[in-house]
This record gives C-alpha cells, sequence and structure tokens, in this order.
C-alpha cells in the first residue's frame, strides 16, 4: 500500500513542518509499517554551497572515525550529531562546505566507497529523515517535532520491492538538479523503458527500487526545463503501472496519479495550506476543511511559493 | 428512540466496530462521534437501526451492510456501502472511489462529487450521486439503477452487462458495451419518485433531460 503526505504553508513562512507531517503519517500508519521518512523543506538555513549529509554508520571499529577522517580531506566539519538508530548502524549528521553543487554526488560516491557506511543524502535547503520502523519512533528518535519548514512530503512505507532498510525507506533523492525528492505509493511497470534513456543520458541509479527512476525521471525533465506541474503531466503519459507520487522540491510540491487512478490521492486547499495524501483522515490533521478533493486518474497538481 | 452515543475517539477500527455491533442490537440510533475517517465502519452490520456519523468515514464505509441506515455528515473514502444487500447509507460531502461498488441492495446516496468507477459492479439497489463522478462509471455494471445528477467524464458504463444509468449532467464519452438514449415517461415518472424520496429538488423540466446508459445489446 504505503502512505504518502505532504503539506506546503502559502505565506511561504516557517511553520511546524516536523510536526504536521508527523501527524499525517501517524495518521497513515496503517498503509506501510516498514519504514518511514520525511524531506522537510526550508529547515536547513544553510550559507550557499554547505550540505548537510546524513550517513549510515555500522557500529563496527574505526568506522566513524574512518569516516570523519575522509570528510576533513574534502572539507571540515561545521556541525555534527551521531543518532543512535535501530540494527547495527546509526546516522551520522554533519555539515560540510563544497565550492559548487556538482561536487556533492561524486563527495558521496567517494563516502560510499568506504566500509561499513552509507550516505543517506546530502542536502542544502532541505532535511531528510528516514528510517526503518513506525511513524512514533522514527519522529521521536530524530526529533521531528522540532522541525520548522515552509513545506514537506512524507511517507509510510509497505515494502513491495527492495529491501526495507534505512536507505530503501522514502523519500528517493535524485542529484541530477539539486534537492528534489519523491515519495510513491505503487509500482511503475516500465521501470526499464524509463530508467534506460536516462542511464543513457549519464545519470547514475544506486538501487533497482522504481521510485529512484521516478525521482531521476522528475529531475532530468526539470533541468530540461519543464515546470513541475509541467514535469508531472509528463510522468501520467510517460510511466505505466499504478502510481501516486508525491515530488518536493526547494519551492513547492506536487502529485500525480497513474491513468487509472488505481492509487488513492486527496487534497486540500485552503487561504493557508495545500496538502495532499493518500487518506482524508492526514489531511485532518492539518485542517478543518471538509472540502475535501479526489485526486482524478491521470490528474497532477501542485503548488510553488 | 433509544438512542447510544459512541466517541470512537483513539477506538481502534475493530474496537469500534464491535461497540457498534454490540449497541446496536440494544438501541434504535447509534451517534458515532469523532470518527476521523476510520475505515470499515458498520461492516458486516445487520441490525435494523439508525447510524449517524458525525464526521468523516474512510474506506469501505457500510461494507456488507444489510438493513442499517447510515448517516454520515462529513465525507466518505473509496468503496462506500461495498456490496451492501440491503438498507441506506447516506453521505452529506464527497466519497472517492467506487461508491456504491458492488452493491446488492439498498440505496447508498452521496450529495456530493465522487472519485472514479462509481457503482462498479453493482447487481442491485440504487445508488445516487448529487455531484460528479469520475472515470469508469458503472464499470462492469450487472444490475440496479445508477443515477447521476452532475456530469461524468470518460468511459462511462464500461462493460456494462445489465442495469441503468442515469445522467443528468455531461456524458464526456461512453465506454465499450454501453449506449445512450432517451429516458421513457416511465423512467422519469421513477426517477422523480426516488430522488424526491431522498430530497433531491429539479425542476419538472429535468426529468426529460436525463441520459439512459444501458448495455448495447
Amino acid at each position: 500500500m504505503c502512505g504518502i503526505a505532504g503539506v506546503i504553508y502559502k505565506d511561504k513562512k516557517t511553520h511546524p513542518v516536523g510536526e504536521a507531517l508527523t501527524s499525517m503519517l501517524e495518521s497513515l500508519q496503517h498503509r506501510g509499517p516498514d519504514s518511514a521518512g520525511y524531506a522537510i523543506y526550508g529547515s536547513l538555513d544553510f550559507p550557499e554551497n554547505y550540505y548537510q549529509l546524513n550517513i549510515e554508520v555500522k557500529r563496527r571499529r574505526g568506522a566513524l572515525d574512518n569516516l570523519k577522517s575522509l570528510l576533513n580531506q574534502i572539507s571540515p566539519i561545521f556541525e555534527e550529531q551521531l543518532i543512535e538508530s535501530v540494527g547495527d548502524s546509526d546516522v551520522y549528521k554533519c555539515k560540510i562546505a563544497l565550492d559548487e553543487f556538482s561536487l556533492l554526488k561524486p563527495c558521496i560516491n567517494e563516502i560510499d566507497d568506504l566500509e561499513n557506511v552509507r550516505v543517506i543524502n546530502g542536502s542544502h535547503s532541505f532535511e531528510m529523515i528516514k528510517d526503518t520502523g513506525k511513524v512514533k519512533d522514527i519522529a521521536e528518535r530524530f526529533d521531528v517535532s522540532s522541525r520548522m519548514g515552509t513545506h514537506g512530503i512524507g511517507h509510510t512505507r509497505f515494502a513491495t520491492e527492495s529491501g526495507v532498510d534505512r536507505y530503501h525507506a522514502h523519500p528517493y533523492q535524485s542529484y541530477i538538479i539539486p534537492d528534489i525528492t519523491v515519495v510513491h505509493n505503487g509500482q511503475i511497470t516500465n521501470y526499464w523503458k524509463i530508467r534506460d534513456p536516462l542511464e543513457r543520458k549519464g545519470h547514475t541509479f544506486e538501487s533497482f527500487n522504481d521510485t529512484e527512476c521516478i525521482v531521476h525521471y522528475m529531475a532530468d525533465k526539470l533541468d530540461q526545463g519543464y515546470k513541475l506541474e509541467e514535469a508531472l503531466d509528463q510522468a501520467v503519459i510517460d510511466l505505466d503501472g499504478p502510481f501516486s507520487i508525491l515530488v518536493g522540491t526547494p519551492n513547492g510540491i506536487g502529485i500525480a496519479k497513474d491513468k487509472l487512478g488505481l492509487r488513492p490521492g486527496v487534497m486540500v486547499e485552503t487561504d493557508e495550506i495545500f496538502a495532499v495524501a493518500s487518506e482524508e483522515m492526514a489531511l485532518h490533521d492539518v485542517t478543518d476543511s471538509d472540502e475535501i478533493e479526489q485526486i482524478a486518474p491521470g490528474e497532477t497538481r501542485a503548488y510553488t511559493i | 428512540m433509544n438512542e447510544y452515543v459512541i466517541d470512537a475517539n483513539g477506538m481502534e477500527e475493530k474496537e469500534l466496530n464491535r461497540t457498534i455491533k454490540e449497541q446496536a442490537k440494544q438501541h434504535d440510533k447509534l451517534i458515532i462521534d469523532n470518527p476521523d475517517s476510520k475505515h470499515n465502519i458498520c461492516a458486516g452490520l445487520t441490525e435494523d437501526v439508525e447510524i449517524e456519523i458525525n464526521g468523516s468515514a474512510g474506506y469501505f464505509v457500510g461494507t456488507m451492510a444489510h438493513r442499517p441506515r447510515i448517516h454520515i455528515t462529513g465525507n466518505a473514502g473509496w468503496f462506500a456501502g461495498d456490496n451492501m444487500t440491503e438498507g441506506e447509507l447516506v453521505i452529506e460531502g464527497t466519497a472517492g472511489d467506487g461508491a456504491g461498488q458492488g452493491i446488492y441492495g439498498g440505496t447508498v446516496i452521496v450529495k456530493g462529487n465522487v472519485g472514479s468507477r462509481t457503482g462498479e459492479i453493482m447487481k442491485g439497489g440504487t445508488v445516487i450521486i448529487g455531484g460528479n463522478s469520475g472515470f469508469m462509471t458503472g464499470l462492469l455494471m450487472m444490475g440496479g439503477k445508477l443515477i447521476i445528477l452532475g456530469d461524468v467524464t470518460e468511459d462511462v458504463g464500461e462493460s456494462i452487462m445489465r442495469g441503468t444509468i442515469f445522467v443528468l449532467g455531461n456524458v464526456k464519452s461512453l465506454g465499450k458495451n454501453a449506449v445512450m438514449g432517451e429516458t421513457t415517461s416511465e423512467d422519469q415518472k421513477e426517477l422523480q419518485e426516488i430522488l424526491t424520496e431522498y430530497g433531491f429538488k429539479l425542476d419538472e423540466t429535468d426529468y426529460a433531460n436525463f441520459k439512459k446508459i444501458v448495455n448495447m445489446q
């Protein structure tokens, strides 16, 4: 199944997006027990060319020291935090500086070459939080409720492909353009037809997960100059299978539903917010409005600030 | 009237349905506060009881119900009234996909708009939609009456076998197996009786404007 949720505040000011998304995802917990995640935009007030890295570090002797040693060769570490998590690994979060965005993906690749570590993501304008387990536990573990932001997207995962681990939790991110994320409920059945041309253009894939394919697809379209709404419209044409896709960018969120409308999606728009979710109950966590709209088969909706 | 109020706040779905079934045996009317769009409310309920849901319900509200008269003041999610055999389900707001899916009898009424595949595989009964209905309305319909007062989008009556779809608004396109014609005076009289009974106020002239969609044979 999977649950998706997103909210954007029209006044462009920061709001307790972490708390709002946590409430929405807790309402959608029944749609996916395996993992959950957030992309909270506007939560990092970083100077240009500063990035936050979230890195999974196994509890092995020397793993964290080796990681920090490599990071210090790339950039000074301006802030750092080790967050205890479940399983045999923790999450190391740090702030670094790079000369330009194009160096972020090579930096991540270099870190991934180390043993016992894996980069979950690197971002400039949003914070990615994702882990295995229930929403409530993840929210407490990462203090999500304290996160302020302008907008964000979130997900509860019922895994139907790929492993159940921190990396395969949604959101997925692409580095074709800065700070684009996707959460997704569904299956893309023409996966290779979408992936092949992207790979031939030089885009690299880290997994066989269809949500990773979607985020690269969307990033590639936005990189070509498509607006968010246009990229979503094109996704409805190009992607086969049942899906509801929710995209986050530094200035907006948008949803697309497959042509047959086989995955749910509802939305509400008020003077204050634009919000989307898999089910109505999640929308009532962020609005008192009963003006709930069903997103139709093949329909796309987006809001940018 | 012998009433009982259930506060669904914090209740698990199973606990709520268990309480509904227990109290329905002892009361004429149950009022459910704080439904919070929970799924499967009143699933399999077979008592002759009035149910007032104050707020919105989630998926499969009234599924497999037989005899209860359920009134929802808010909205409903997917598959409202699924496989109902007897009784009434009235939704004041909107509903998601598959409203009235597979009903054998009874009446499902949605005052606002609904999603796609409304009344799919319904075998009997009546489904009334006060607003618009989406893609493949009446998909694989096998019986009953599906009445839409607003517009319908693509592929209305896709693979319809039996039953009748009446549409007052615009029809974007018909599905395979479906043909559209005019209503008879008997159809119009029956529509007036049904819609008046459920509080829909139409002009006399509107009844002649309904389009009738049936299997092409």
